[in-house]
């Protein structure tokens, strides 16, 4: 009987790859991760007024006090008493700088039209937001 | 007499042996740090929403999405819903039980931009019912 000398061979797994493939999957997670922040315009509506509670006061504001912009349904501003006219956002920044030169703690009531575009009423929040105004009034006609 | 020394070759390696290690570490913990975000659909697109400049970062552990579509239909929780008659309080009801589970609840609009402000303006005014004040409007980056 023939009696073979057994070989020792050492079996290992070959490893050497492994970080190019640990770094090739970070990769492709980190590629297509979406982050999906919310982000957009934050504005605090007012409290409703508590059924059966006495009517709310009325106060008076004047235009030194409080501007008042309309957003027409053809998307046209009109700002306080002035004719409805179009703005472009360099427009609104400047109203708005104006404004505030008279009052810097004026109080901007932005008024829109129900058949108004939701989109231009966002275009007249963001322009206010972007001037650091913290005290805008939504409504509606 | 100068002094000649015999330089000596010596191996300069760096030790990139728990290279893998790292690699696999990095690799658990965006595993382990990813959130899925489970939204049945998008029902108003991103390219559909407003762009503005002045948004802010709001966090989305205390939010909750109302979609408002173009045919002035209202998805709150996946579910349609319209406000025609002063009958129709689903966004209501389900607001107040919102709140109730989250004193700190905001509310994300994810409106299309060509939606009549109408049925915008009837959202917010059963979200004042509702007590639910803080109310943001998505939008697009502006990258101009």
């Amino acid at each position: 009987m023939k009696i073979g000398r057994k070989r020792k061979s050492k079996a290992e797994i070959p490893t050497s790859s492994m970080s190019d493939i640990a770094f090739l999957l970070i990769i492709f997670f980190m590629a297509t991760t979406k982050f999906d922040v919310k982000e957009g315009i934050r504005i605090v509506l007012p409290q409703a007024a508590a059924e059966g509670a006495q009517q709310a006061q009325t106060i008076t504001l004047t235009e030194k006090e409080m501007t008042r912009m309309q957003i027409m349904p053809d998307g046209m501003i009109v700002v306080n008493t002035e004719a409805p006219r179009s703005y472009e956002s360099g427009e609104l920044d400047a109203l708005i700088q104006q404004k505030l030169k008279l009052n810097s703690e004026m109080i901007f009531k932005v008024i829109t039209d129900r058949e108004a575009k939701y989109n231009d009423m966002v275009r007249v929040v963001d322009r206010l937001k972007a001037a650091k105004i913290e005290k805008i009034s939504l409504s509606t006609n | 007499m100068a002094n000649l020394q015999r330089k000596r070759n010596r191996d300069v390696a760096i030790p990139n042996g728990s290279m893998s290690d790292i690699a696999f570490l990095l690799l658990l913990f965006f595993m382990v740090s990813t959130v899925f975000v489970q939204e049945k659909q998008f029902w108003v697109e991103r390219d559909r929403w407003p762009v503005a400049e002045s948004i802010e970062r709001i966090p989305r552990n205390h939010t909750t999405t109302i979609y408002v579509m173009r045919d002035e239909t209202i998805l709150i929780d996946d579910v349609p819903t319209r406000i025609e008659t002063a009958e129709d309080t689903f966004v209501y009801s389900t607001l107040v039980r919102k709140r109730d589970e989250d004193p700190e609840l905001v509310v994300c609009f994810r409106t299309d931009r060509d939606t009549l402000y109408g049925v915008m303006s009837d959202v917010m005014r059963q979200l004042q019912d509702a007590n639910t004040l803080v109310v943001a409007f998505e939008t697009q980056q502006r990258r101009d």
